[in-house]
């Protein structure tokens, strides 16, 4: 039993926090777009981190694509990895697609949600495939016909794709935990973001002054500074232990990973929230990074879409 | 990182289940008094005739030496099995006198007093806190006067539980007139029977008298009870985080991942004033679904520190995180199972405690629990100086 980073688990936390820091920093939602990103992180090989070698991946496991997704977090990443990677365990019984899928050929956006016979799709450019999460299925869903609208986004790094319904064609499913994998993924960059809200309000806190002293001299800002770092923890550590569980496929991983995902949404809604509320008028700005994370945070929130049901696993008599 | 137990694990979880199942108590402990204090000197006795006294404390001190998740899994067992809480009139002397006199007593002090609470045979309490220091601990006033070969005390200790029972205190005093802050104290053992020393019960408003005011005048203890060197109690009362590995927090996340349990079963069969089924309100069953992933992070959180302390060998400022993390769910707990359970949760008879109303009395207690052992303040104050490191205004 060991709850913390091995040194491989350090090597691939590290590895993919310099990436993004160096070419994705969340700074650059500020100026650019993310439609290309897709491209840059399957050169460098990072969308294979799950995919097993002998398909092209590094065969690395859940526990090291939640730290990837955590690091991920904190740059507010770009989006479209989350689909497109999700994707590829769906992909698995056709080597063809998961090529396609690896090498960014194929484009996949996430299906968050149907309205009447139209189907609404997230991603940064307009996709190819979409990928559908449910609690029975994850399925990809091929778009036969080019009919997209397009809608802007209160995260502006994505866009809403809104395709008729009959235009999506089943291109491949898959049944077993894929949505645990999901639930995961997700877990992981909200824990990122909170994390990152956190960082942000304390370096500010340590330099700038009002009434003569540091604000994070004052207990009015502390003391929720300390709370920010107890809702960043006990999401950590329960994202550890749910992305174990998981691999090692225990029986109350579905529980685990409710936690894990309930604990991780609060640390998201509630650090995004305090880190522009202490900052002051500066975290209202545009030019100020703090509105990013409350705006991806929301995004995330609501996903994968579909009926929540974290609940219902914390609540079931033998969890 | 992974979740799996050793064999040596496994089979220590053998051993203590085996042992548990046939040792543990088929009476309940009384709630209080004498006869509590009693019961747990038995099963202290019982453990220790057993070799299952002091799972925290190293082999050359009689205890078991266990790793940190040994320890974790004999507290499950300990649950599993309904075994007596370890949180109990034994509490103080195994927690924390004892790794005390480990780190700082003298070779006769531990020859004496180890085996003495490893066995039951001694019960101890604190002296730490007094009416003018509380949470700000190194403003404390209790003076001891160095006379011959003795420390005479003069002043007063308060929020001592248990102290009517205890054979001995942990003593913090001012033994350098004049001296400020944390300079010039003394940690000292104390006879509980020595003259001079009143005890006064303070009655909470969970209607119980489980803490008291100790007074002190002209007390007369052997300067051969100082523990560490006079003047340098501050040192010797810090002592003890040595032998904190992270699992501090382990019985509390146990206890309240069964009232938890009982919470949810509770919410199950309850209707609420709509008529509706409490569990079926999704407003009840958001904050239930969030206490109890709060509960599973608490364990989580354990097992983390654990890994963190195996690896870097310090605990750092993270018993912070865990003290406000399960006292602040636990009064979560409380004001929610308050809506459920209705006009039957305000029916409280003072007299009959925690074992006829459980839910009341833990509700009540919540707020004993966010202030006893430093408030939920301080411990937001140490987080932020400790681990995020801010400025201080102190």
């Amino acid at each position: 039993m060991y709850l913390d980073l091995d040194e491989g688990e350090r090597a691939v936390s590290e590895g993919v926090a310099a990436f993004l820091a160096g070419e994705f920093p969340l700074q650059r939602l500020l100026h650019s777009s993310d439609s290309e990103a897709l491209e840059a992180f399957a050169a460098q090989g990072w969308l294979g981190l799950a995919v097993p070698e002998e398909l092209g991946g590094a065969g690395l496991s859940c526990v090291e694509e939640a730290l990837f997704f955590m690091a991920h977090g904190r740059e507010a990443g770009p989006f479209d990895l989350f689909p497109q990677m999700l994707a590829l365990e769906v992909a698995r019984h056709s080597p063809t697609l998961v090529a396609e899928l690896l090498s960014a050929v194929h484009r996949v956006a996430l299906w968050v949600a149907t309205e009447g016979e139209t189907a609404r799709l997230v991603a940064s450019a307009p996709p190819t495939v979409a990928l559908r999460i449910e609690v029975q299925r994850v399925a990809l869903w091929e778009l036969k016909g080019k009919e997209l609208s397009e809608r802007t986004c209160l995260d502006r790094s994505v866009s809403f794709y809104l395709v008729p319904r009959a235009e999506l064609r089943l291109l491949a499913e898959e049944r077993c935990d894929l949505y645990l994998r999901a639930e995961l993924a997700l877990a992981s960059m909200e824990v990122g973001i909170a994390q990152r809200a956190l960082e942000m309000i304390v370096a500010y806190a340590r330099q700038r002054h009002t009434f003569g002293r540091p604000i994070g001299a004052y207990q009015a800002v502390r003391h929720p500074c300390a709370d920010m770092a107890v809702r960043v923890e006990a999401a950590r550590c329960q994202l550890y232990y749910a992305a174990c569980a998981l691999r090692e496929g225990h029986r109350d991983a579905a529980t685990q990973v409710s936690a894990a995902r309930v604990l991780a949404r609060r640390a998201a809604r509630d650090n995004t929230d305090l880190n522009i509320q202490l900052h002051g008028g500066l975290g209202v700005t545009e030019e100020y990074p703090a509105h990013l994370l409350l705006k991806r945070a929301n995004l995330l929130a609501r996903l994968p879409g579909g009926r929540s049901w974290e609940r219902e696993a914390l609540l079931q008599e033998s969890a | 990182m992974d979740l799996k137990l050793s064999d040596e694990d496994l089979e220590f979880r053998a051993r203590a289940r085996a042992w548990l199942t046939r040792h543990v108590p088929k009476e309940p402990r009384p709630p209080y008094g004498e006869a509590a204090a009693r019961f747990d000197r038995e099963w202290q006795r019982k453990l220790y005739e057993h070799g299952f006294a002091g799972i925290n404390w190293p082999r050359e001190y009689g205890g078991l030496g266990l790793s940190a998740i040994q320890q974790v899994i004999w507290y499950e067992e300990c649950a599993r099995a309904g075994a007596p809480h370890y949180i109990n009139t034994t509490y103080v002397g195994l927690m924390h006198a004892g790794p005390t006199l480990m780190a700082c007593g003298t070779e006769a002090q531990k020859r004496y007093y180890l085996p003495r609470i490893l066995s039951g045979e001694h019960l101890w309490c604190q002296g730490f806190s007094e009416p003018d220091a509380g949470s700000d601990l190194a403003a404390l006033k209790t003076a001891g006067r160095i006379e011959g070969d003795e420390l005479v005390v003069n002043g007063c200790k308060t929020w001592t539980t248990d102290a009517r029972f205890a054979d001995y205190q942990e003593l913090l005093v001012r033994t350098t007139p004049g001296s400020q802050r944390h300079h010039g104290l003394t940690w000292v053992i104390c006879d509980m029977k020595s003259p001079g020393i009143s005890i006064h019960p303070i009655r909470t408003m969970l209607g119980d008298e489980h803490v008291n005011t100790v007074f002190y005048d002209e007390v007369r203890i052997p300067l051969a009870n100082v523990v560490g060197e006079v003047g340098q109690g501050w040192k010797t009362a810090l002592s003890t985080l040595a032998f904190e590995r992270g699992t501090g927090f382990i019985g509390d996340q146990l206890a309240l991942a069964e009232r938890v349990r009982q919470a949810i079963s509770l919410a199950r069969r309850v209707r609420l004033e709509s008529g509706e089924l409490a569990i079926e309100n999704a407003d009840i069953a958001g904050r239930l679904a969030l206490i109890k992933a709060d509960t599973l992070a608490i364990r989580a959180m354990t097992l983390h520190q654990i890994s963190e302390v195996a690896s870097s060998g310090a605990p750092g400022p993270k018993g912070s995180i865990m003290k406000l993390m399960v006292t602040s769910t636990a009064k979560t707990l409380s004001h929610l199972v308050a809506e459920l359970l209705g006009w039957e949760f305000l029916e409280y008879d003072y007299e009959g405690g925690r074992e006829n109303q459980p839910w009341t009395y833990d509700y009540l207690w919540s707020w004993v629990y966010t202030i006893a052992g430093g408030t939920s303040e301080i411990q937001r104050e140490i987080i932020a100086d400790r681990l995020l490191e801010l400025p201080r205004a102190r």
